[in-house]
């Protein structure tokens, strides 16, 4: 029994050594990552530098992410999950330290995103682009001011609004509101938020997240709830379209890039993580992807017109607070927002 | 009553298939196995499972995600999807009666190139066509534009992202799976049967009701199946075109595996959606013996 055992071991210790030496020499990275996030120049720029092939998996959600690297399918060496979804995977032991040693562009981040609620230790993760949820304001239709969620939700706008269909973002602007904390969703604040959101709802025209910006383009809506990179792209589209940060409240996002722990490829998952962190790499993500730049020199590149962009780079001197992981209560949120949608 | 042949009793052969039977059936009923059989059993044993923090599958038994099915919310969901596919159905039926019958009725060049003209939409992406009805509904877009150009209206109609663009899509998507089946029974309909009800002093509306409908009942049977079985759980539609407003339970069900992350519930949503379909496949049977009878 013992040497069955012993000879399995081995066979195993053989296998596995000569699969590490198998992935080493041709060279491969399998990337996860969100769609229209990762420009393909860059992919192809790293490849021809290194010889590493990537393969560039998409989802659309941070939630999408989770359970596809938790259904254990695919084995990714670096992911890409927003702050929330990296503090659960964080807190479960799902990730493998980023050996900061290897990677020498790491100074080039900006010092506020880092240490950030998510990882304080900033062990495990390396920021990629961060953004806002804001409100867009087709200014040519709506010539009153509109400052917060109170504003952009009031009856006057009645069928004119677009929102994220994010039962999380929705309930956070009620919470916003009320002037609570955004991730305490203790049973007496979700009973508050419940009335806001159901005198706002009736008055949405649509829900989408995959795209909120093509119904503003279209004209079928003149106010919106959108992540800021949406806004972005909406006013390089046209000036008509401005982007407010609510003054009840507004959030950050940070999407990271992280190693899971079942990645073959460590190796070649820290050497993307030091080529996107280059200046010059980096300012090609913000030319296609209007999101706001952690990286201080590359945001230096950048034009003044892109700096300029109020949806990439928010003037604002509040401090944004980050998401948390909330566990459990994500149930109770999607079961609030499918009975509101009901009632209407 | 008439017996459906393969339950008969007293014709063994009929139950018995050879070698050569079971061999030509082999593929299908590995394929029912692989991808029937199994993922319902494998969703049957999920809908009594949890959940843990991060949305992992945990093997502990318990009832509740069907007593969150039976919550009030759930069942209004539920009641109207049903009641949309009824419409959905309905509307089809009455448009797609006609024109199946129609086509039926044609010389033989003439019916392909109509059959022809009911496919062509399936050359394009359902999701393609999908947002070419977005183009055609918005606020500036394509109807209203002509409507505006014509006088016919003051001011651009809001179309799109309302019921009504959910039951236009609905019926476009589906409208075709009626027709099919229709035409199918109507086609192998004998004319003279219909002639020979009005030689008997029967009027219009008694051949259709007594002549044609049933004899073109297994067309219609399998067009209400084909429509409103997939209507019931259609999310992409009500998604693009509702604006995600009105919760359909197709909605609900693929919220569950992707942004709620809760695998069980979604799984018990779905064994208690296809014990409807069964039902709704056993009452239409019911129906069809009743009206051969």
């Amino acid at each position: 029994m013992k040497l069955i055992r012993t000879l399995l071991t081995l066979g195993l210790v053989a296998f596995s050594a000569s699969g590490a030496f198998a992935a080493k020499k041709p060279g491969e990275l399998k990337l996860f990552a969100w769609s229209e996030y990762v420009p393909q120049a860059v992919l192809d720029g790293f490849t021809a530098e290194t010889g590493i092939k990537v393969s560039y998996e998409t989802y659309a959600s941070g939630e999408e992410m989770l359970a596809k690297l938790l259904s254990g399918g695919t084995r990714y060496d670096l992911i890409q999950p927003p702050d929330y979804v990296a503090e659960a995977l964080i807190k479960d032991g799902l990730l493998v330290p980023i050996d900061q040693t290897k990677l020498k562009n790491f100074g080039n981040l900006m010092p506020e995103y880092l240490h950030m609620p998510h990882d304080p230790e900033q062990k495990f993760t390396v920021p990629y682009m961060v953004g806002t949820v804001g409100i867009v304001v087709n200014t040519e239709k709506v010539t009153e001011p509109i400052l917060g969620y109170r504003d952009m939700f009031s009856a006057k706008y009645k069928n004119r609004i677009v929102a994220l269909d994010d039962g999380r973002e929705l309930a956070v602007t009620a919470l916003y509101v009320l002037g609570k904390d955004l991730n305490d969703f203790s049973p007496a604040n979700l009973a508050a938020v419940r009335p806001i959101l159901a005198e706002w709802f009736p008055r949405i025209k649509l829900f989408d997240s995959d795209s909120p910006k093509t119904a503003l383009l279209n004209g079928d809506v003149d106010l919106g709830l959108v992540w800021g990179g949406e806004a972005a792209t909406l006013w390089n589209e046209n000036k008509k379209f401005h982007y407010v940060l609510p003054a009840e409240g507004a959030h950050l996002f940070v999407d990271l890039l992280a190693i899971p722990k079942r990645a073959r490829n460590v190796e070649n998952a820290h050497l993307f993580i030091d080529y996107i962190l280059r200046p010059e790499v980096s300012k090609l993500i913000s030319d296609e992807f209007p999101y706001t730049n952690p990286n201080g020199p590359a945001r230096k590149l950048l034009s003044a017109e892109q700096l300029a962009n109020p949806a990439s780079y928010p003037t604002t001197t509040r401090k944004l607070d980050t998401f948390r992981h909330i566990g459990d209560v994500g149930a109770a949120i999607d079961a609030l927002i499918t009975d509101l949608k009901n009632t209407k | 009553m008439q017996t459906l042949p393969g339950v008969n009793p007293e014709n063994p052969h009929a139950r018995r298939p050879g070698l050569a039977g079971w061999l030509l059936l082999a593929p299908m009923i590995v394929w029912l196995l692989l991808f029937v059989v199994a993922p319902m059993a494998i969703l049957l044993v999920y809908s009594f499972c949890s959940r843990d923090d991060l949305g992992r599958v945990v093997f502990s038994f318990t009832w509740s995600n069907y007593a969150r099915v039976f919550d009030p919310i759930y069942l209004q969901v539920l009641g109207r999807s049903v009641l949309y596919a009824a419409i959905t159905t309905a509307i089809c039926l009455a448009a797609g009666f006609p024109a199946g019958w129609f086509i039926a009725r044609q010389r033989a060049a003439v019916r392909n190139r109509l059959l022809l003209l009911v496919m062509i939409p399936f050359w394009t992406s359902f999701l393609i066509r999908t947002y070419a009805w977005i183009t055609i509904l918005k606020s500036e877009g394509l109807l209203n534009a002509t409507l505006l150009a014509a006088r016919a209206i003051p001011a651009p109609l809001e179309m799109l992202y309302t019921p009504a663009a959910v039951m236009v899509g609905l019926v476009y998507a589906y409208l075709p799976f009626m027709i099919l089946p229709v035409y199918g029974s109507a086609e192998k309909l004998d004319n003279a049967l219909v002639d020979a009800a009005h030689d008997l002093g029967a009027g219009p509306v008694r051949a259709f009701s007594e002549v044609i409908i049933p004899l073109t009942w297994p067309g219609i049977t399998a067009g209400v199946l084909l429509v409103f079985v997939p209507a019931i759980g259609m999310f992409a539609i009500t998604d693009l075109m509702g604006g995600a407003k009105v919760a359909m339970i197709g909605n609900v069900i693929q919220n569950q595996f992707t942004k709620a992350r809760n695998w069980p519930f979604g799984a018990a949503l779905g064994i208690v959606f296809t014990l409807l379909f069964v039902l709704t496949y056993l009452a239409l049977q019911w129906r069809g013996r009743r009206a051969r009878t």
